[in-house]
């Protein structure tokens, strides 16, 4: 329903980011998010930043699993 | 996936081909969920007794064949059409926006509303209309783009809107599955009281991300609360769900849009679950704007899309399903998009494999 | 050269003024003792069997990263002979241009096709050129056509890949067909990708001089690598089977597609050949590969099956399979 791409932040200018997904880098709207700087990690919708994110899973995913056997 | 973890805990793979509780049926709502599931092969680590069903979270497959067919009369009465490449190839009653294309209408393919804005900005001797569909976690971006034409006194950018909230599609199909994998990035936006609210109204979930470690986490995190029976919500994809979701997005919804009764292919009319521009914001609404007669689509009857939806049935049991029906010559609404259940289906090699 | 002009009409109404053009743009360029004055080009016959090709080339923008249309009508024609065996000899090229396309960059055209067909040692034995009006063409249209020679024992084809087969590709997949879409500019994004257009003849000669047990050749133009091997799994009545981290994907490449929803498989190439050859030979022709600049990517990716036939199998991370999805035709940006 709504394809997310992981992207990290170059630059940002007037509520537009510079975003980069490995080398491919495009303008999205960071308009909706509070702060937000270069070299955060943002999860981008068709031209906007949906939120601040963490770049990996592995993390997270781990996290998950161990609150299902605490 | 190999899993190297110190402790005993096993790992989401493994607690799914280990489950031996009851009966479960998972629907992932979430078109994009159903599409990476299909790509990644993930159904077949399901033991034989978790059943995944493709709910109606693609917004390409609910849009109406009415929508289409008013997209089509847009693009014959002058209108730019700027679009998601998902819209381009779905049937309307007759034709689509790319055989409109073919026939001299105008219709642009765009990344994002705010790049048909700018088109707009760019092309001033067009009228340019931007095809809204799309769930909570588009919807901000049509809005932005809206906020931004009327800013800078755009006057020739409009919305067509077919937007669908999900709060109501819950509470339409919460008989129609033991477990929900709720839509990740639609609860970006929209945060996570509407699930919390569900469990204890008896509604299980799991909040899902869409990398394969996130996907099979959800489901292990599915099976195991689900097979114990009470109603849980968990979130499994914190590193961009947070509670709260984004106010921000959601209040700018809120300004430019209002809720409306509204109709999802497939399933009928669900009260109260699409949006529409507000009367004050007419300017920018296409029907407005172009004076557009009421059009009614007509689908497909032998379709059986709408059972598809509700895992009534799988698309292999539709008679049109790889025969009238594919994706090169998609007929029914879960055949159109890529997304779509039958699409992944047919395209992931559901008969086949 | 002044920049300032451009072509006309009247340089295409076969007068003084197309003789003009021809000789400013085309005859110094491709000047051989074998390019025909006349009304047709006089030539030694190949030995053995000879492969004939043809193509006709339109690519918008005319000029791209990492080349051009000049240089992509002669890499399209030399690696459709090459992809039979065929040691390319003879180019003829065929231009339809639109009035008031810049004279100099008709002449950069010109000069990458002389520099392609003299790296590959193909000689460009004819020629013809139109004029179109205003609108009529995009830019320039290129039409070559190609004759090659194929050594004695040598005979790949689409309908010779067998169960067991090893399926190798000459480099990373989608390159060409990234540029064009950045180079189009409809979506807005960046990236630092160059086409793969290169002319590959090098490449099977390096390969065939390992082995001549090549079952089938094919270069992965317009639609990508993933509708070759549907075409080969047809023809040859197999099945495929790629491991999906085996395919070789620049990350730049994959940044686009993942932020436009599309599949490398199905990204055009100019530049890279599926080869598919028996297991035990595999090595030896990747070792090959590796000797020619162009195919030093060169990897096995998958293998072909006898389950299946016709389909083309995904090994997926997680360790199961599915079906690499049909090819659509136009490709299309899933975002919503």
């Amino acid at each position: 329903m709504c394809v997310g791409l992981s992207a990290r932040v170059v630059r940002i200018q007037d509520g537009t980011a510079i975003v980069d997904a490995s080398g491919a880098r495009r303008d999205v709207s960071v308009e909706l998010l509070d702060e937000v700087e270069p070299g955060d990690y943002v999860m981008v919708h068709a031209g906007f930043a949906i939120a601040k994110i963490t770049d990996e899973d592995e993390h997270e995913t781990d996290e998950v699993l161990e609150a299902l056997y605490a | 996936m190999s899993d190297e973890h110190p402790r005993e805990r096993p790992s989401a793979a493994q607690i799914l081909a280990t489950y031996d509780g009851p009966p479960l049926r998972i629907m992932e709502v979430c078109g994009t969920h159903t599409h990476e599931i299909f790509r990644l092969g993930i159904r077949k680590l399901l033991p034989p007794q978790v059943e995944l069903i493709s709910g109606p979270g693609c917004p390409v497959c609910v849009t109406p064949v009415g929508f289409i067919d008013e997209a089509i009369w847009l693009a014959e009465h002058g209108a730019t059409i700027t679009t998601f490449g998902d819209l381009v190839r779905v049937p309307g009653t007759s034709g689509s926006l790319a055989t409109a294309r073919a026939e001299g209408g105008r219709v642009q393919v765009v990344y994002s509303p705010l790049d048909a804005v700018a088109y707009a900005r760019e092309h001033t001797d067009e009228r340019v209309v931007f095809l809204s569909v799309g769930f909570e976690t588009t919807v901000p971006a049509a809005c932005l783009a809206v906020d931004q034409a009327l800013a800078e006194g755009i006057g020739n950018f409009s919305l067509l809107t077919a937007n669908k909230t999900m709060p109501n599609a819950y509470a339409a199909l919460k008989d129609s599955a033991d477990v929900f994998l709720y839509p990740g990035h639609v609860h970006a936006i929209t945060g996570t009281q509407l699930c919390e609210d569900l469990a204890e109204q008896g509604v299980s979930g799991v909040l899902a991300g869409f990398t394969a470690k996130e996907l099979l986490t959800a489901l292990a995190v599915a099976v195991r609360k689900g097979g114990e029976g009470k109603p849980f919500f968990v979130n499994a994809y914190p590193r961009v769900v947070r509670p709260e979701g984004s106010p921000a997005a959601v209040a700018l919804i809120n300004k430019l849009m209002e809720p409306c009764d509204t109709e999802w292919r497939g399933l009928g009319v669900i009260p109260q679950s699409g949006l529409k521009l507000r009367e004050k914001y007419e300017s920018v609404d296409a029907r407005r704007v172009f004076d557009m007669p009421h059009i009614e689509g007509r689908a497909n009857p032998a379709c059986r899309c709408g059972e598809v939806l509700q895992g009534k049935c799988k698309p292999s049991d539709c008679p049109l399903f790889g025969r009238g029906c594919t994706p090169q010559h998609p007929v029914g609404a879960c055949m159109v998009s890529g997304e779509g259940a039958c699409s992944a289906y047919f395209q992931y090699g559901g008969d086949v494999l | 050269m002044s920049t300032e002009k451009k072509v006309t009409l009247a340089m295409g109404a076969g007068g003084k003024q197309t003789a003009e053009l021809i000789d400013r743009v085309f005859a110094q360029r491709f000047a051989s003792s074998l390019l025909t004055a006349d009304d047709a080009a006089v030539l030694d016959a190949p030995r053995g069997k000879m492969a004939m090709s043809t193509d006709g080339f339109i690519v918008s923008p005319s000029f791209f990263a990492g080349g051009n249309i000049g240089k992509l009508s002669i890499c399209g024609t030399v690696n459709d002979l090459a992809c039979m065996g065929a040691r390319p000899l003879y180019l003829t090229c065929a231009f339809v241009i639109e009035e008031g396309y810049p004279l100099d960059k008709l002449e950069q055209i010109a000069d990458s096709m002389a520099a392609t067909a003299a790296e590959v040692g193909v000689t460009l034995v004819a020629g013809d050129t139109k004029v179109a009006g205003h609108g009529q063409v995009d830019g320039v249209f290129i039409t070559t056509t190609g004759v090659g020679e194929i050594p004695e024992g040598v005979a790949p084809a689409g309908d010779k890949a067998m169960p067991g087969d090893a399926i190798i590709v000459t480099g990373d997949v989608g390159r060409h067909g990234c540029t064009i879409l950045l180079e189009r500019d409809n979506f807005g994004i960046e990236a630092d990708v160059t086409s793969d257009c290169a002319p590959l003849w090098k490449s099977v000669e390096a390969m065939l001089s390992a082995t001549h047990d090549v079952h089938v050749i094919r270069d992965a133009t317009r639609g990508g690598v993933g509708t070759v091997l549907y075409e080969i799994a047809g023809q040859s009545g197999v099945g495929v089977e790629l491991d999906a981290a085996e395919v070789p994907v620049d990350p730049a490449v994959g940044g686009v597609c993942r932020m436009l929803g599309l599949e490398p498989l199905y990204l055009a190439c100019e530049g890279r050949l599926v080869v598919i050859a028996p297991q035990e030979v595999a090595p030896s022709i990747v070792e090959a590969l590796h000797s020619c600049p162009y195919s030093q990517g060169g990897k096995v990716i998958g293998r072909v099956v006898a389950d299946r036939p016709g389909w083309v199998v995904l090994n997926t991370e997680v360790g199961t399979q599915t079906l690499l999805p049909q090819p659509t035709g136009e490709l299309l940006p899933r975002i919503c």
